[in-house]
């Protein structure tokens, strides 16, 4: 991990610290692998085709425009159904498909003649973990919807500790009036009763993802301002800001060079349980029914579907083991950048 | 120290007026409001809207809407309409609902029993289990009892009360049928005998407590076990130690009330969910409490109950908070608040 350039010694300790945790640097390793095979999602669940050799001719339906069903000698000129061109050409050994692990993409209906979705898992049709109420295939939208998730709450994160950081950081640098007003400010906000005023905002305005971003960083920014402002504040008395204000740094230089630097590394410690609040309230309000709008893929929405048909037990099955290793996940590695800061050694007397 | 308190209690004032007025002003200024909403549905035949009563399509008359502004109080400008309903309020009118046409305080006092129901009972369970886990598991860490109640701590602590009560809801009730699908009791309980009507309310109310108490269960016996440990390796135990006290006389003569301080600080959040009740835990498991008439009341657009139950649990969440200084200042004789010129 030379990209961080740790010639700090204390950054350094901390970050040896962290990787003798066992359990929290795997976790690390394990979230960073499955957040990057969700970004490729599209070559993991998919309708298309990675590859189609068909006549010597090699074809990436992925990344190309779409194909019609006459380009593969197929009678209809609509987009191609791969997973029947596959066995198709399978009999015909004029060429061959590969198909993503999950042969579906989260949008996509496949209707099973005489039956009615939900399915139930089955290996054969391909649907691993089963299809929702409207079959759609679970796996493909768990999978889809853990990018949504990530996504979101990483987006939130950086909106919610921008302002957080960046107020806190005037209040405690600044003081006086500007400080009161905020602390004013900060104290109605952070009484607010987040999950409610979320939804009855949502039940006005029928969120998008940014609507629905802009929102929950509207009313969520304040967890980060009081520690900064404290932070700030501890910095400011500190002896080697005087010196910079006596050879007459301005106060942005003193701020950006002195300060943040200085307070802005132990933000660290609450990443871990940003992200966790993030994807679990995004899920809560999907789950309410006022979260992103309907086809997007979502946990949320198929613990909705999974409890309103509790005998299909695969839906809040899947959504609830999902969450909890991904949840354990996060939570292993805040336990882990706790340590790393703040090393506890236990002892007692008898 | 009293003066410091009074000053907080006029400090609700300001607080609890900026909440209300943020969310009075949002629900008027936002475009899309309910009186948009109304019009795009009867423009579509009342379709949109799945609960809502249909408006018998077609477009509305300048009459219609002028009746419908009135009905909602939109005639008026904001800030005076918002004075009007203060003024109410202040006088513990909160208003009429739009959807029952009830007094939206007798609502809501229905629905107080439930919430309380399984506020208390909360409550005092995660008290009665956490403190004396983790207790347990402070004195004796690194044992076997530590480390395996460590892992249901862990899970507790990592995932949301609503995914465990969902998880626990579609397989001890969906899926083995062990326990009822949700309600606070059954049809018949009129008819059963005082033993039976509390088996039954507690047949009801197992899993939905479950869920409750892995809310507050992980981070109360986290918080008492660390901060029991912290106390453990402070200098006065070496002292108490060392003139020849035994560890368990040491403990529960010096660290234990200690190790209190930090649980005291939350327990004034708990009032909070005492009455508010949890929206997620009350839907899913359908308990006709606070929290479930609150989310009733947003899919029905019924603003005075919404504005209502936004009264209630801001004014508890405030009060809570100052209970929570409260507790502490009773716990730790130390703590002075509002002492001397701090920041």
């Amino acid at each position: 991990m030379s990209i961080f350039a740790l010639r700090n010694p204390v950054a350094k300790k901390r970050w040896q610290r962290f990787r003798q945790s066992r359990r929290g640097f795997y976790s690390t390793w394990i979230l960073l692998a499955l957040t990057l095979c969700s970004f490729g999602a599209e070559l993991i669940a998919n309708n298309r085709a990675l590859v189609v050799v068909y006549e010597n001719q090699w074809f990436f339906p992925t990344f190309s425009a779409v194909n019609s069903g006459k380009d593969f000698g197929l009678n209809y000129s609509y987009e191609v159904n791969y997973r029947q061109l596959q066995s198709q050409l399978a009999e015909q050994g004029d060429g061959w498909v590969l198909m993503p692990i999950i042969p579906f993409s989260p949008l996509e209906t496949d209707l099973i003649a005489g039956d009615f979705p939900p399915h139930a898992p089955s290996l054969t049709k391909g649907h691993y973990l089963g299809t929702d109420t409207s079959g759609r295939d679970v796996a493909a939208r768990l999978l889809y919807g853990f990018r949504t998730a990530i996504v979101f709450s990483l987006l939130l994160l950086v909106f919610n500790y921008a302002i957080g950081v960046a107020i806190g950081c005037l209040m405690g640098f600044w003081g006086g009036a500007f400080d009161l007003i905020f602390q004013r400010i900060i104290e109605i906000w952070s009484n607010i009763p987040f999950l409610y005023v979320i939804m009855i905002v949502a039940s006005i305005i029928t969120p998008g993802f940014w609507s629905l971003l802009f929102m929950m960083a509207f009313f969520g920014w304040t967890s980060m301002t009081w520690y900064m402002r404290t932070a700030t504040y501890k910095e400011v008395a500190r002896d080697y800001v005087m010196a910079a204000r006596a050879m007459g740094a301005s106060g942005s230089r003193i701020v950006f060079r002195h300060i943040l630097p200085n307070s802005v590394s132990t933000l660290v410690t609450f990443v871990p349980f940003s992200v966790a609040s993030g994807i679990t309230s995004l899920t809560a309000l999907d789950y309410l029914g006022f979260g992103l709008p309907p086809p997007v893929s979502s946990w949320g929405e198929l613990l909705k579907q999974g409890t309103e048909n509790l005998e299909s037990l695969w839906l809040v099955g899947s959504v609830v083991i999902a969450m909890t290793l991904i949840l354990m996940l996060v939570a292993y590695i805040g336990e882990a950048i706790r340590d790393a800061y703040d090393p506890r050694q236990f002892s007692y007397y008898e | 120290m009293t003066g410091y308190f009074i000053r907080r209690f006029l400090l609700i004032i300001p607080t609890f007026i900026g909440i209300t007025l943020l969310v009075f002003a949002i629900t008027r200024l936002v475009p899309g409001g309910p009186i948009e909403q109304l019009m795009i549905q009867a423009q579509l035949g009342g379709e949109t809207g799945s609960l809502q009563r249909s408006q018998g399509g077609g477009t509305l008359s300048d009459e219609q809407l002028e009746e419908l502004k009135h009905y909602y109080g939109f005639d008026q400008p904001m800030l005076s309409s918002y004075v009007r309903w203060l003024k109410q309020v202040v006088q513990f009118d909160l208003g009429t609902s739009t959807r029952y046409q009830d007094p939206v305080w007798q609502i809501i006092k229905e629905r107080f029993p439930v919430s309380i129901f399984y506020g208390l009972t909360t409550l005092i369970l995660t008290y009665l289990v956490c403190i004396p886990l983790g207790l347990a598991k402070g004195m004796y860490h690194g044992s076997a009892l530590d480390s395996w109640s460590s892992a249901v701590v862990f899970l507790g602590y990592a995932l949301p009360s609503y995914v465990i009560g969902i998880a626990l809801i579609s397989l001890f009730a969906g899926y083995w049928d062990w326990f009822p699908l949700g309600g606070f009791a059954s049809d018949n309980y009129d008819d059963l005998s005082t033993l039976g009507k509390a088996g039954d309310i507690f047949h009801h109310a197992a899993l939905p407590l479950i869920a409750y108490l892995a809310g507050s269960f992980a981070v109360t016996t986290l918080m008492m076990k660390n901060a029991l440990m912290d106390n453990l390796s402070a200098d006065y135990m070496r002292t108490a130690a060392a003139k020849g006290l035994s560890r368990s006389a040491s403990v529960s003569g010096h660290a234990l009330r200690n190790s209190l301080i930090p649980v005291a600080t939350s327990f004034g959040n708990n009032i909070s969910l005492l009455l508010g009740g949890s929206f997620l835990i009350e839907t899913i498991f359908n308990i006709d409490g606070i929290g479930l008439l609150g989310y009733e009341a947003i899919i029905e657009r019924d603003y005075p109950i919404v504005m209502g139950i936004l009264v209630i649990s801001s004014l508890l969440y405030l009060l809570g908070n100052i209970l929570s200084d409260i507790c502490v200042a009773l716990v730790d004789p130390r703590i002075r608040f509002g002492g001397g010129s701090s920041t």
